[in-house]
């Protein structure tokens, strides 16, 4: 995030793309549901009505993988009605003129016939982004789990660019993260292509800096990605360690990945709970959960806050911290820590951007009434960054990127006519290792189910509450059908959570080019009503969860 | 600098911004007003009365939390008009409210009882039969409500609308028969409620309390030690205060229940959602791992000791790079784990095996 949390408020405009905000980042968006009720306009693209649609001064029901045509359009109105902020594309950035060529022929019209949306609200959108004074743009996977997630990002960016909404409170560009230390992690340099801080392993002088300050020889090229690994699972990759993720149940096409673990050589886990992939597995380190160890986690506004041991581990567990020192003992490199505050100051010690940071000034800033400091923090006197770019872009001259619509790897076909979507609910977390264990999430919402349009289910003879098989070309799994016209005709929407009905069975594998992350959000489906039809277990509508609207009789 | 206005707080001159109430301007310049209908993330309501203050010029005493602060207005906070309104009102409050000893069983802190206490307001006044309606027993998980207990300030249907804005809770029925109930009186499982158990935070009596602690039978949360942490779960960052039983698990401690700090403190400004507030069972659950495994010769996974498992690790891994070298081998960290943790994997990766073959699910 380019901005904080709690600049939202404040917001007078918020375009909320690819982001259903009240299931994934409850906390967020009550502070978008404050900025509505004191008086701002919201608008949400997103294929299905969610609740964040509810109070949205308009909802831009986007067809699945379209959002660089929505995008561009909008740079279209802007520029055609000259509503650029001339002294900032000036002075603070450089290629528009690429960008203004490029979307030339992306007029609203158009983008009606690709996308969906009206043009009318196409330029209604644009043309207040573009005037509203405190505007900001919020998303997450809806935007980046694509094939072409990283030209949606673009086109946000040249929005945000060619209106100057940046280095202002409130006003800015705002991927909500997804994971409790998505930040942290990459800020740890647990990727690939960085050390620490985003320093390049690719950089000679960075490399001799960690060489000298680590005592041995590193390897000067990239490594691979996840997506990468996954690919080249008992192919190139013959061992593995794996510290909290369960892959079987969170990456794509995992038919593909469980088939690439079965010929593994050796596979060591480090985890809290047994989980689908611990199959696989040759030895596994029994961790802890957030409650029984000490560290810092750093969040979506670049917020580096800390984690306090507030219990025992039960039996045998321990910190992970501890185990990862005493593997690297065990691997011949001896290491001394004596708590994770040392193993902290070692890695600040070399990263310029988080130098002022440590678990000691940390906790005076607790007890001063505080939580945490924003990076980038460089001394021990500097107070945090809240929002970036204040003082100019930081790479100098904020950089224009034009970007073409590309069709989704994937796209519905005679045979899978279906597009769909996977994503998160409220009241289970991820692969659910954690929520699943938790009976009164379960009491909420306990089995896996698909949501489709009532007129789909009706032409497959589907009706509410029934199963269903969904068929990819990947795999199929078999769940409950929520009939809902809260879905665009066309699409069909399943979560990820549950290990009865496994989304990356079918999900599609295909990556981005430049991050592989990928494409979660849009491959062809199809589905049809199960043999067996099971009576549900408990009653009522409670499973449906978060919002459901229940169809109107022309919708049915 | 233009002038900002002034007013008086007895003898004190004090400066505010417009649009500040008399409450904000008193407790910013340190002086106690009692309140139990106001929480600083809700419109004002004027609801509780414990908050009258004497102004000038008004014949009654007006609900600081409601009055905007104006420009030479002379307040009077503490005086024996306020006092003898504020006793008599406690009183009154107290006719219809559960004792002190039925309150503990909220497992809460009671603020009406605690003010009532404060302020020596008298506790015999006759007691009333409370003529509202008693909510049936409700099958969520995690919400209770007593109404014997409510007073009515309506924090929590206010909190339902104006922060959660799911309006899933709402004052029902007339009179002295008025309660908070949810439309048509159904479960708040097959209402709007999404659970994020903001009207239990706001609620300043104990009426909304959690239901497990109370199940359980934990301790009253006096008794508990706050550990102030960081919520596991989304990107947002809450903090969040587990509420530990240090005696329990034989002295290795037990997460009895999870609070939000207070209002203003955090960038989650008092809030939590349905998992930072109430998934936190996974802690102790009986599934977690309490021995290192490793597989045996037989296929199956079998304990065994720290030592026994560490040499088995690095062996594995040492010889997967003799035999295919270093880039043979890969590293998947975690975005659910500490920066430290993930410090350690990446180094370990790079500088204890010699490959960038580390990476976690950002990618995804």
């Amino acid at each position: 995030m380019t901005n904080s949390i709690g600049e939202i408020r404040d917001a007078d405009f918020l375009f909320v793309i690819g982001s259903n905000t009240s299931e994934a980042h409850p906390i967020i968006a009550m502070e978008m549901k404050r900025a509505v009720h004191r008086g701002a306009t919201m608008v949400v693209a997103d294929p299905r009505q969610i609740f964040m649609t509810t109070m949205a001064k308009k909802h831009l029901q986007i067809r699945p993988g379209s959002d660089v045509w929505l995008l561009n359009a909008m740079a279209h109105v802007i520029i055609a009605e000259d509503l650029v902020d001339h002294d900032f594309i000036q002075n603070q950035t450089e290629n528009f003129a690429a960008v203004r060529e490029a979307v030339r022929d992306y007029t609203p019209e158009k983008a009606e016939e690709v996308t969906g949306v009206s043009a009318e609200d196409i330029r209604w959108t644009a043309r207040t982004y573009a005037t509203t004074e405190r505007a900001g743009i919020y998303y997450t996977l809806g935007i980046t789990e694509h094939s072409h997630g990283t030209d949606n990002v673009y086109a946000l960016a040249n929005l945000v660019l060619m209106t100057g909404h940046l280095g202002k409170p409130s006003s800015g560009m705002n991927p909500l993260r997804g994971q409790n230390n998505v930040q942290g992690a990459n800020d740890a340099g647990a990727t690939p292509v960085f050390f620490p801080g985003y320093q390049l392993v690719v950089d000679d002088e960075v490399r001799r800096k960690y060489e000298a300050s680590w005592g041995v020889p590193l390897p000067p090229e990239p490594g691979l990605n996840l997506n990468q690994m996954m690919k080249t699972l008992g192919k190139q990759l013959k061992g593995m360690f794996i510290m909290g993720e369960d892959i079987v149940l969170s990456e794509p096409n995992v038919a593909k990945v469980e088939e690439g673990l079965s010929s593994m050589e050796f596979l060591v886990l480090q985890e809290p709970f047994l989980n689908e992939t611990a199959r696989y597995a040759d030895v596994i380190f029994p961790s802890t959960v957030f409650a029984e160890k000490e560290g810092v986690f750093a969040n979506s506004e670049r917020r580096v806050q800390l984690v306090r041991r507030a219990v025992q581990p039960p039996g045998e567990a321990r910190e992970d911290w501890i185990i990862l020192r005493d593997l690297a003992a065990a691997l011949g490199a001896e290491w001394h820590y004596a708590d994770a505050a040392e193993v902290y100051a070692e890695m600040v010690k070399d990263t310029p951007k988080f130098a002022g940071l440590s678990h000691a000034r940390l906790e005076r800033e607790t007890l001063a009434g505080k939580t945490g400091i924003q990076w980038p923090c460089v001394s021990e006197d500097d107070p945090g960054t809240v929002y970036l770019h204040k003082n100019g872009v930081l790479r100098g001259k904020g950089l224009f990127t034009a970007v073409h619509y590309r069709p989704s790897e994937e796209l519905p076909d005679h045979e899978y006519t279906l597009v769909l979507s996977t994503g998160r609910t409220l009241y289970h977390y991820n692969a659910a290792t954690q929520t699943r264990r938790e009976e009164g999430l379960f009491t909420k919402q306990g089995e896996a189910f698909i949501q489709i349009h009532p007129r789909d289910a009706k032409r497959r003879g589907i009706a509410d509450e029934e199963m269903v098989t969904v068929r990819t070309r990947r795999g199929q799994v078999t769940c409950r059908a929520i009939l809902s016209p809260q879905l665009r005709r066309g699409s069909i929407w399943m979560p990820l959570h549950f290990p009865e009905a496994r989304a990356n069975l079918l999900t599609n594998d295909a990556g981005d080019p430049v991050t592989q992350t990928a494409e979660f959000k849009v491959c062809a489906a199809e589905v049809e009503r199960a043999e067996t039809q099971p009576p549900r277990s408990g009653d009522g509508p409670t499973f449906r969860g978060s919002y459901y609207r229940e169809p109107l009789p022309s919708e049915a | 600098m233009t002038q900002r206005p002034t007013l008086w707080l007895g003898d004190q001159e004090v400066a505010f911004e417009p649009g500040e109430t008399l409450l904000e301007v008193a407790r910013r310049h340190g002086k106690e007003i009692p309140t139990l209908c106001h929480d600083p993330r809700l419109k004002p309501a004027g609801a509780c009365r414990t908050c009258l203050v004497e102004v000038e010029g008004s014949r009654r005493l007006l609900p600081a939390c409601a009055t905007p602060a104006s420009k030479g207005a002379r307040v009077t906070v503490e005086s024996a008009r306020v006092d003898r309104h504020r006793k008599s009102l406690l009183s009154l409050y107290l006719t219809d409210h559960p004792d002190q000893a039925a309150m503990r069983e909220r497992k809460r802190p009671d603020e009406l009882l605690a003010m009532a206490e404060r302020y020596a307001a008298p506790t015999d006044w006759p007691k009333l039969d409370s003529l509202r309606a008693e909510r049936k027993e409700d099958p969520n998980p995690y919400i209770d409500f007593d109404a014997a207990a409510c007073i009515l300030c309506a924090r929590c249907t206010r909190y339902c609308d104006e922060i959660e804005s799911v309006s899933a809770i709402t004052l029902a029925g007339r009179a002295a028969e008025t309660t908070i109930s949810t439309a048509d009186g159904r479960s708040l499982l097959d209402s709007s409620c999404e659970m994020c158990g903001g009207c239990i935070d706001t609620c300043p009596t104990g009426a909304m309390a959690e239901k497990r602690p109370i199940a359980r039978k934990s301790k009253h949360e006096d008794e508990l030690v706050k550990v102030r942490t960081t919520c596991n779960f989304c990107g947002v960052g809450c903090q969040l205060d587990l509420n530990i039983d240090p005696s329990a698990r034989g002295g290795a401690g037990e997460v009895v229940k999870v609070t939000s700090p207070p209002v203003g403190t955090t960038t989650n400004d008092g809030n939590l959602c349905v998992k930072g507030r109430f998934a936190y069972d996974f802690i102790h659950h009986a599934d977690r791992l309490t021995t290192p495994l490793v597989r045996g010769a037989d296929g199956a996974l079998v304990p065994a000791t720290w030592e026994v498992a560490l040499r088995r690790a690095a062996d594995g891994l040492l010889g997967v790079r003799e035999r295919h070298g270093a880039d043979a081998l890969a590293f998947v960290s975690s975005s659910r784990c500490t920066v430290e943790e993930n410090y350690l994997v990446q180094k370990i990766a790079r500088a204890a095996i010699g490959t960038n073959n580390v990476h976690q699910c950002a990618a995804t």
